[in-house]
């Protein structure tokens, strides 16, 4: 099995967090990555065009093992729009968005050209989920409500709350079809276990959200939870090859 | 030794929480866990009037491995206080939970306060939820802190996702305070909490068994402590609270 990190971020983030892709690439040879899909982070005193640009450059330059997301701002209008198509024509294999550091409404009207346009493109959407005003189960949901036949990714098990709180409206969110949420941070076992039994193995998908959070911890979380080999097969490969339309590699 | 002291145990069907005794045992053999701290899910008096018995149960089929936190709502405090002496005295119970998500308790309050003044006076820890929501942040808490430096107070998740940097601040201007490492997310700030307030005040836990003590075990290894603060971390401490130490 070639594992897939599902999303890590890539420079240097305004609010602090930094990797290389030297240093992810280090970090996946570190817990056995073979692959990770990569999002620019919010970058310190700079565009979205120049972050999404050097992460499109680590992927030309990782011989396949990385996998650029383009990062843009709705607020930006139709420049964000016109910043994905751009990004995409350069190699970009996704949308990200990140609704708590670009402060905006994950449901907000101004999201949905960018996310259909996603969808135009034949490209996923992925959601830095679980932020409180910005980033909401519920709100994502209804944002996957826009584009039905794209696949949108949540970060986060779509939901953050050290209570548990939360899992009752990511299991809402996950009753949109398209919808898929990720194992980054999520410390309920039983949430990823029951994601799997309620919802399929296929809504699952492995991912460390490095530097966020910690490469070696997070690839853990899948080999800690009791899933059938055929289960994490899919959550750590097999479900971001076919969403981020990955070739079917030995 | 090493000792998880967040683990819970509960039988409440109308909100489909059935986790044993057996469940917490087999999750700690998985985890190579030698006894945990276990409380209930509900407060008393509440949605589980035989919380304080369930929990009782546990520890009297499981001497030596599970160690009961009797979780009480200070708004009935009279209640609780005769509850918190009983389960300490006569049940042998090792702690205080309080959960203000649940309780709608202020951490400040005077309800709250007297409560853990009281935990105190019996000699064994107050264990806090402490995580993002309102009343059960590090900073909601230190004025509990504050108010009864006799009593041990420990920060249940150690600030949650967002909060863990205001922990170590509180539990930097606190002495009283300890921090618990289950559920939040980042293995560095074990180190870093061990670096700054010492490894005698960091405490492993799991929330177990809806979360993986194994994982969470895994997660303190992580932050390479080194010893002697790995011990302390893993058990030693844990088991100074809960009286255990020789």
């Amino acid at each position: 099995m070639r594992t897939v990190d599902g999303l890590l971020f890539l420079g240097s983030s305004h609010f602090g967090p930094a990797l290389t892709a030297d240093a992810a690439l280090a970090g996946m040879d570190a817990v056995g990555t073979q692959t990770a899909v990569a999002a620019p982070v919010h970058p310190h005193r700079g565009g979205f065009s120049g972050a999404n640009d050097l992460v499109v450059r680590a992927a030309e330059e990782s011989a396949g093992r990385l996998l650029p997301l383009c990062r843009v701002d709705p607020w930006e209008g139709a420049d964000a729009v016109a910043e994905l198509r751009r990004a995409v024509e350069q190699g970009a294999r996704g949308l990200f968005l990140h609704p708590s550091e670009e402060h905006f409404r994950a449901n907000d009207v101004r999201v949905r050209p960018l996310v259909e346009a996603a969808a135009g493109l034949a490209v996923p959407v992925v959601v830095a989920a679980g932020y409180h005003l910005f980033a909401e189960p519920l709100q994502l949901g209804a944002l996957a409500g826009w584009i039905p036949d794209t696949p949108v990714v949540l970060t986060n098990g779509g939901q953050f709350n050290i209570s548990g709180l939360a899992q009752f409206d990511a299991e809402l969110a996950l009753g949109n079809a398209n919808v898929h949420v990720q194992t980054s941070g999520m410390y309920r076992e039983d949430f990823l276990e029951r994601v799997v039994a309620t919802f399929g193995p296929e809504r699952l998908l492995f991912a460390s959200a490095a530097p966020v959070f910690t490469m070696a911890y997070e690839r853990r979380r899948v080999d800690a939870a009791h899933f059938s080999e055929a289960e994490r097969e899919l959550i750590l490969s097999g479900n971001a090859r076919r969403v981020f339309g990955l070739a079917v590699a030995a | 030794m090493i000792i998880d002291m967040h683990m819970h145990i509960e039988e409440v069907a109308s909100l489909g929480w059935q986790m044993s005794a057996d469940d917490c045992i087999t999750a700690m053999d998985a985890a190579r866990v030698d006894a945990a701290a276990v409380m209930t899910l509900t407060d008393l008096p509440g949605l589980n009037p035989r919380g304080l018995e369930l929990i009782a149960e546990a520890c009297e089929s499981h001497p030596g491995r599970l160690y009961g936190f009797v979780r009480l709502n200070p708004a009935h405090l009279e209640k609780a206080v005769g509850l918190l002496d009983r389960a300490i005295t006569e049940l042998g119970f090792r702690g205080l939970k309080l959960h203000p998500v649940s309780t709608l308790q202020h951490p400040g309050g005077s309800a709250t306060i007297a409560l853990i003044r009281r935990a105190g006076e019996l000699g064994v820890p107050t264990l806090f939820h402490c995580g993002d929501e309102p009343m059960t942040t590090p900073l909601s808490i230190a004025p509990a802190a504050a108010a009864c430096p006799d009593a041990t107070i420990i920060l249940g998740h150690m600030g949650g996702y967002f909060h863990v940097d205001e922990a170590l601040d509180v539990a930097e201007q606190h002495p009283n305070i300890v921090l618990e490492t289950s559920a939040m997310p980042y293995p560095d700030k074990i180190g870093e909490a061990v670096a700054r307030i010492g490894a005698e005040r960091v405490i492993f836990g799991s929330d177990g068994p809806v979360s993986s003590p194994a994982l969470e075990r895994q997660k303190v290894e992580i932050a390479a402590l080194g010893e002697p603060a790995a011990a302390l971390v893993m058990g030693g401490n844990a088991a100074r609270l809960l009286g255990l130490a020789a």
